[in-house]
């Protein structure tokens, strides 16, 4: 039930008719998981705590520096040195109050990953490296939870929608180890991925329209190009050829 | 442009490749690259004939592609055995990078 505040809080979203009371309600009771409180984590916490979304996990196990505030929006000049997920959360907490933020400072791990995602809807990617990205896609297929990949680099990203068991997953186009390096970028594309994962997510718990799933969409931000490719399930998959 | 060597029936195969932004640095800044080919490994191999300096961005050591690189033919990816999938006149392929940054 939604209280009198919260009917204008999200008055706006609920005239779309996709959305109404029902799936503002549906908004509400959902428990979302998002790991990684950075470039992509700042703006898909910001856009899941202002849409109303009930209950945000937020895991991260790094503090705030000077050179994260170019990109990463949830945290502020005074905020370097500070734990980034309590920087996010004493934000997301003032942006919306009916939102209960949990904020865990911890690496996420094959030991802990599994106990940390339980109980949740959906798992957000919002990592800076391949193995936890992997990892988390993993746990996801085994809490049958979808997942909502994103990464960026430069001037561009990709998205893609992982449904366990029936569209492809991250594992589906893996080829081998990459090396990690730093990567170069500006605070307008993560902004631009992060906002398409958060769409996604909201689309996902309300039950609206088509879920990028079996697409994998690369966006262009120096031409301003959206390429959308299409992937399907590995057979051999090691993560999801079992379901 | 490589001269078309024509496929087994005689007739030119001409492949559009685009390349990703990172491997542009070897091509002069142009995206795309006509190429012939009977497979996807042809027309890259022709690529780097034409480009040399761009084969260790796209290949690791023992010829097979590099971890970080995708391939979508017809905006489909081509994952697994990319290398052998057979193109035809017309075909697009794109390279792209695995992003991993966040």
């Amino acid at each position: 039930m939604l209280t009198a505040e919260e009917l204008d809080r999200y008055g706006r979203q609920i005239l779309m008719p996709q959305i109404g009371e029902e799936g503002q309600e549906k908004l509400k009771k959902s428990r979302v998981f998002i790991a990684g409180a950075g470039g992509l984590g700042s703006p898909i916490s910001i856009y899941l705590t202002a849409a109303g979304v009930g209950h945000l996990r937020i895991v991260d196990h790094d503090n705030v520096e000077l050179t994260n505030l170019n990109r990463q929006v949830a945290h502020w000049t005074a905020d370097v040195g500070r734990r980034k997920v309590e920087s996010a959360q004493e934000k997301l907490s003032k942006l919306n109050p009916n939102v209960t933020i949990e904020a865990l400072s911890v690496t996420i791990s094959e030991e802990n990953a599994s106990g940390l995602v339980a109980g949740f809807d959906l798992i957000v990617d919002a990592m800076d490296n391949l193995p936890t990205r992997y990892l988390l896609n993993k746990t996801a297929i085994e809490h049958r939870v979808p997942f909502f990949h994103g990464a960026v680099n430069g001037f561009e990203g990709r998205a893609m929608t992982v449904i366990p068991g029936k569209t492809a997953c991250l594992r589906c186009l893996y080829r081998g180890p990459v090396p990690e390096s730093k990567f170069p970028v500006i605070g307008v594309t993560p902004a631009v991925i992060a906002c398409i994962q958060a769409t996604e997510v909201i689309k996902y718990l309300v039950g609206i329209g088509d879920l990028l799933s079996n697409r994998l969409l690369a966006y262009n931000g120096l031409n301003l190009k959206f390429t959308e490719f299409k992937v399907q399930r590995n057979p051999q998959c090691e993560h999801c050829a079992h379901l | 442009m490589i001269p078309m060597e024509g496929d087994e029936e005689g007739r030119e195969v001409a492949v559009k490749v685009n390349l990703h932004l990172t491997l542009r640095q070897f091509t002069n800044g142009q995206e795309m690259v006509e190429v012939d080919g009977k497979t996807v490994g042809e027309c890259l191999k022709n690529v780097v004939r034409e480009f040399p300096a761009m084969e260790s961005s796209i290949f690791a050591k023992n010829g097979k592609l590099a971890n970080v690189v995708e391939i979508y033919l017809n905006l489909q990816s081509a994952y697994p055995n990319e290398l052998a999938r057979p193109v035809k006149d017309g075909d697009e392929i794109h390279v792209t990078m695995m992003l991993a940054g966040g």
